[in-house]
């Protein structure tokens, strides 16, 4: 044997990973500049299994990044930007002490800068990679884009933010891609469908709100100077793809609409064109005129191994969709000053409605109150003053019930001044044996065509009428149905016997057909399989499948628990309506 | 100062020297309150070195010899300020001082001071004496405290009338203008004037490129063919780009994956809508519910784990006292276990046994079965193997469970993984903790979108995603750590006030 001793910790694991101070160190950066970078590259710290072996026989919890990273991140050229940067700092700071201004301004002329455009094409080698990592980029810019000029971070980085959002905006409501809308009590959900992949982002609400002490702004800060690069270039490239010019031009006509009408100035020109852009009510210029020949239905490819049943479905899906997009075609809106005008028209715009709002609340309206061909007009108090015959008032939920019910939901629920029927979230989808409350139920019948509403309000009515009745006493009510069934049963018998006194005199006793159930028969056929199915199993698998279908039983005993708590919950409620009413 | 402090007020700032009576009056009003007396020492020593007194120790101190300060065998007394020379050097100092004071309080010396800047007419008649006095009133004492402390007025600023190295750039000036007297001139001339009989034109200056923040910046087509950013290096050898660190290095395969597998937008659940159904809001209420009671329960738990366990009496001072005397008092009762322990006799070492030499034949025969043993051994171990071409059946089955076994071991450490994998790992000192859920009460619900109150920040909400999903590793706030103390002063003008 003999050889050298095999020292610990120069082999394994521990050569695998690497400290952040040590880091830190081979990179020659400071912290911040080393956090910096680590976001702007996509390099994540990694937990090692054994810490022990990796930390040198210490325990103590450190953060851990992977050698072949940090080797990785050595050939960043961002990284000399960064030194560069520290020293013109400190060259400035020096210049300013011996107060030589000229040498400030020169320093300042030559400020090292550096871009992420090569970074953005590293991670995101193709378009759909981009795409997929959008809903983080979306969030941050509408967040960022509605902070407060306050020095929590640049102004110029707000600016930019709110002219992606914009543009992404418009994109979306250019190409219908909006899909579902969630009003939540932290922000506002959107869904959108961007060629093909399902885009997801939250909003905040625009009040005015807390800046949260325990969040690192600088973290947040560089996460979106790299999520605005990226976002920037998304945007192009899906106007590109829409055939739209980039940056976004309003369209001609549309421009002379929005100009101010007296010779008053409203804003710089650079300001005013981005306010009339994220006022989403103009249309944008195309690189090359659009042609009617566009809309020829597509041509249809069937997928191999693809059933005809399954072609229909498809088919099916694809004209609802289409349907959903033009969902708004032909009403025309109008908002009152007091909801969010913003999200209304983004919503409003993308489902193909014609929308404005008071020309003193922004700029880009294109219509007003007095209008008479308002189809719907958009209030949040509970009493409207002076109303114009020939619209709707309505409240702003029936526009978000509407887009995620897939139809226009009819208006009666939705007046100033009425209890709300709830706001469903889009989000949830429900499996077999769930829980599904009413309102939903509701609502997939009114998809289906069923008009479930008017059966229910006259059950309603009835209900209530029986209810009356149930006050003076319930068992007559018991016995009356029980006659009416009897009686029900006679006037059948009788009904058949007339008939078959219609019918000839002679009397053929034909020979009993048995029909045969074709489908009970397979049913039954089925279901026995399936038991012996069962009784064949394995043991551990039988365990298993006792256990899934012991769950499945369970699931479905919650959701009638629920249902029967929902049950009481109504009839309580019910009850005090009706004392209320009573009492009044 | 009801008394007749007759020496305080008869002169303003003049030294008066000290007389023989007042000494004598200091006596007599020594029984009188102390606060006086200490006023009157203060103004004693006041009195200038160059006035004589009468009394025994106010003689001309140069002439009286100096009494010798102990032994000068040490170094320090050597070091004693003593001397006639200390002496004038004491006196010049204190006169600076005191010329040094005057400039302060007075803006020059007093005795240069006009009589109009000293006095002011009394005439006994407040009306007269406000029309004599015209411009010298009383200053209030709000702008008395915004007065700098000192007249003397603060130095200039020297820079603000210098040139940052002036005299290293007039040094330059002067060996430029020799050098142009013997023909040379500086780089940047020699090459304008060289541009200049060329004749060319100065190349355009390029506009300044626009930052990666700024809100006017362009974008381009990054993804296609010939983007700005391969252009440059379309068409080249690969080998000479890699060699010459041109062509950036390839991003490792390894990174394309997510560190979670979290989405990135989490909806909230359907219970956190604006205006949620009863069963969603009372579904999303009990977990905001469990959650409260799980931390209240750990802090029960820490608090019972500290708590004093009933039963157990508190230490009063009787107890106490009595603990602490435990042992130094002769307790009368307490006498009965002064005899040592019983000694045990079957402590003693019990004597090795003794053993006996084995025989040479009992030698052998121990050799003899040991090998009879190994020998039986080997043929049982022959033998069996031989049998087990029988077992093959048997063995072939237990080789399957076995494999099955390492199957089932195998996913269901996959499956811990997995697990694993959707929770957010320990990524440094601190852990991940789940932000507090966002809920309305039923009574906080608003009626309609306008009267609607968000709840949580999405900027927390968005800061503590990035954490789950482990891109960044939870921190808490650098606290602000003072190097030195902070040494607190009042200011002279605020302490007058208070």
């Amino acid at each position: 044997m003999g050889g050298l001793e095999k020292k610990k910790y120069e082999r394994g694991s521990a050569t695998n990973y690497i400290t952040r101070n040590r880091a830190r160190k081979k990179l020659q950066l400071s912290l911040p500049d080393f956090r910096r970078l680590c976001i702007l590259k996509g390099i994540y710290p990694h937990e090692p299994k054994h810490k022990k072996k990796v930390n040198k026989g210490s325990t103590a919890a450190r953060t851990f990044y992977l050698l072949k990273d940090i080797k990785f991140l050595l050939h960043e050229p961002i990284v000399n930007k960064f030194r560069e940067y520290k020293v013109f700092v400190r060259k400035l700071r020096k210049a300013y002490g011996k107060s030589e201004w000229s040498t400030v301004d020169r320093l300042k002329d030559n400020k090292p800068s550096y871009k992420l455009d090569h970074i953005v094409k590293e991670r995101y080698p193709t378009f759909v990679d981009a795409l997929r990592d959008l809903d983080d980029a979306l969030s941050m810019c509408f967040l960022f884009s509605t902070f407060p000029r306050s020095g929590k971070c640049h102004v110029q980085t707000i600016q930019l933010c709110r002219r992606l959002a914009v543009e992404f905006l418009n994109y979306v409501i250019v190409s219908r891609s909006l899909r579902k809308v969630f009003l939540s009590i932290k922000g506002i959900y959107y869904q959108a469908e961007v060629l093909g992949q399902p885009v997801t982002w939250i909003t905040p609400y625009a009040f005015a709100h807390d800046h949260p002490t325990d969040v690192d702004y600088r973290v947040m800060a560089t996460f979106t100077e790299f999520y605005t690069t990226l976002l920037g270039f998304v945007n192009f490239r899906l106007y590109q793809s829409l055939n739209l010019l980039y940056p976004p031009k309003i369209d001609g006509q549309a421009d002379v609409e929005l100009k101010p009408a007296e010779g008053k100035e409203y804003a710089m020109d650079s300001e005013s064109y981005l306010e009339k852009l994220s006022a989403l009510s103009a249309s944008l210029a195309r690189a090359v005129a659009p042609t009617h020949e566009d809309e020829v239905e597509m041509d249809e490819f069937p997928v191999e191994g693809e059933t005809a049943e399954q072609l229909d479905a498809r088919k099916k899906e694809q004209e609802a969709l289409e349907k959903h997009k033009k969902l708004f075609e032909g009403l025309r809106f109008f908002l009152n000053r007091e909801v969010p005008r913003e999200p209304l028209a983004f919503i409003i715009r993308c489902f193909g409605g014609q929308v404005s709002w008071d020309k003193s609340l922004c700029i880009g309206a294109t219509y007003d109150v007095s209008d008479p061909s308002i189809t719907h007009q958009i209030v949040d108090r509970p009493r409207v003053e002076r109303q114009v015959v020939g619209r709707y008032y309505l409240q702003p939920q029936w526009v978000f019930d509407s887009v995620n019910a897939k139809l226009c939901l009819p208006v009666a629920d939705y007046f100033p001044g009425v209890l709300l029927p709830p706001h469903l979230s889009p989000f949830v989808t429900e499996q077999e044996g769930d829980y599904v409350p009413p309102e939903k139920l509701k609502l997939l019948a009114m998809q289906r065509g069923e008009n479930p509403d008017e059966e229910s309000e006259e059950e309603e009515e009835e209900e209530e009428e029986e209810e009356e009745e149930d006050d003076n006493d319930k068992e007559e009510e018991e016995e009356d149905e029980s006659e009416k069934e009897e009686e029900m049963k006679l006037k059948k018998l009788e009904e058949q016997k007339t008939q078959s006194s219609k019918a000839l005199p002679v009397k053929v006793t034909a020979g009993k057909v048995r029909l045969e159930d074709k489908q009970r028969l397979e049913q039954e056929q089925q279901s026995e399989e399936k038991r012996l199915a069962i009784m064949m199993m394995k043991k551990r698998e039988k365990y298993l499948y006792k256990k899934i279908m012991f769950g499945k039983k369970r699931k479905v005993r919650e959701a009638n628990k629920l249902a029967a708590k929902r049950k009481a919950h109504d009839t309580a409620v019910k009850e005090e309506k009706k004392k209320s009413k009573k009492a009044r | 100062m009801a008394a007749p402090p007759r020496p305080l007020d008869d002169g303003p700032a003049f030294p008066r020297p000290p007389r023989h009576g007042d000494r004598k009056w200091n006596r007599v009003t020594s029984s009188k309150p102390r606060g006086l007396v200490v006023l009157f020492k203060m103004a004693a020593p006041a009195a200038s070195p160059s006035f004589l007194g009468l009394g025994p120790a106010s003689r001309d101190p140069a002439a009286v010899r100096r009494r010798s300060r102990g032994s000068r065998n040490r170094k320090k007394s050597w070091k004693r300020w003593a001397g006639p020379e200390a002496q004038l050097g004491r006196e010049i100092g204190d006169f600076l001082e005191d010329v040094a004071l005057q400039q302060r309080a007075t803006g020059g010396l007093i005795a240069e001071q006009p009589d109009e800047g000293l006095f002011f007419v009394d005439t006994g008649n407040a009306e007269k004496d406000r029309r004599l006095n015209k411009g010298k009133e009383k200053p209030l004492h709000v702008d008395l405290v915004l007065q700098p402390d000192s007249k003397v007025p603060a130095p200039k600023n020297i820079l603000a009338h210098q040139i940052p190295n002036g005299r290293k750039e007039k040094r330059r000036r002067e060996f430029w203008r020799r050098q142009e007297e013997k023909g040379v001139l500086p780089r940047a001339e020699r090459r304008l004037r060289a541009r200049l009989q060329r004749g060319g034109v100065p190349p355009p200056e390029k506009a300044p490129e626009k930052g990666r923040s700024d809100p006017e910046r362009g974008f381009y087509d990054i993804w296609a063919a010939d983007n700005p950013l391969e252009r440059a290096l379309a068409g080249q050898d690969g080998w000479f780009l890699q060699q010459t660190k041109k062509q950036r290095v390839k991003r490792p395969a390894r990174l394309r994956t997510k560190p979670s597998q979290v989405p990135a937008v989490e909806v909230i659940a359907a219970g956190g809508s604006y205006n949620p159904t009863f069963e969603d809001h009372q579904a999303l209420l009990l977990r905001a519910h469990e959650v409260e009671v799980r931390k209240k329960r750990a802090e029960d738990k820490v608090e019972r784990q500290l708590s004093i366990p009933a039963g157990t009496q508190l230490p009063t001072a009787a107890t106490v006292f009595q603990e602490q005397c435990e042992g130094l008092l002769e307790e009368s009762g307490d006498e009965e276990d002064g005899e040592p322990p019983p000694a045990q006799p079957e402590d003693a070492p019990k004597p090795a046994p003794r053993r006996e030499k084995k025989t040479e034949q009992q030698r052998r025969r121990e050799k003899e079965a040991r090998a009879l043993a190994c020998r039986q051994r080997r043929e049982k171990a022959a033998r069996c193997r031989r049998q087990e071409i029988f077992r093959l059946r048997s063995l072939r089955r237990q080789v399957k469970r076995w494999e099955a076994e390492l199957l089932r071991r195998r996913q269901a450490r996959l499956a811990k993984c997995r697990a694993k994998d959707a929770l957010p790992r320990r990524l440094g000192r601190l852990k991940y903790e789940d932000p507090s859920l966002e809920v309305q009460l039923s009574d906080e619900l608003a009626e309609s979108l306008r009267t609607l109150k968000p709840e949580g920040s999405v900027l927390r909400d968005r800061f503590k995603s990035l954490q789950k999903r482990n891109l960044i590793e939870p921190r808490e706030r650098a606290k602000f750590k003072r190097r030195y103390r902070l040494k607190y002063v009042e200011k002279r003008a605020f302490r007058e006030v208070t």
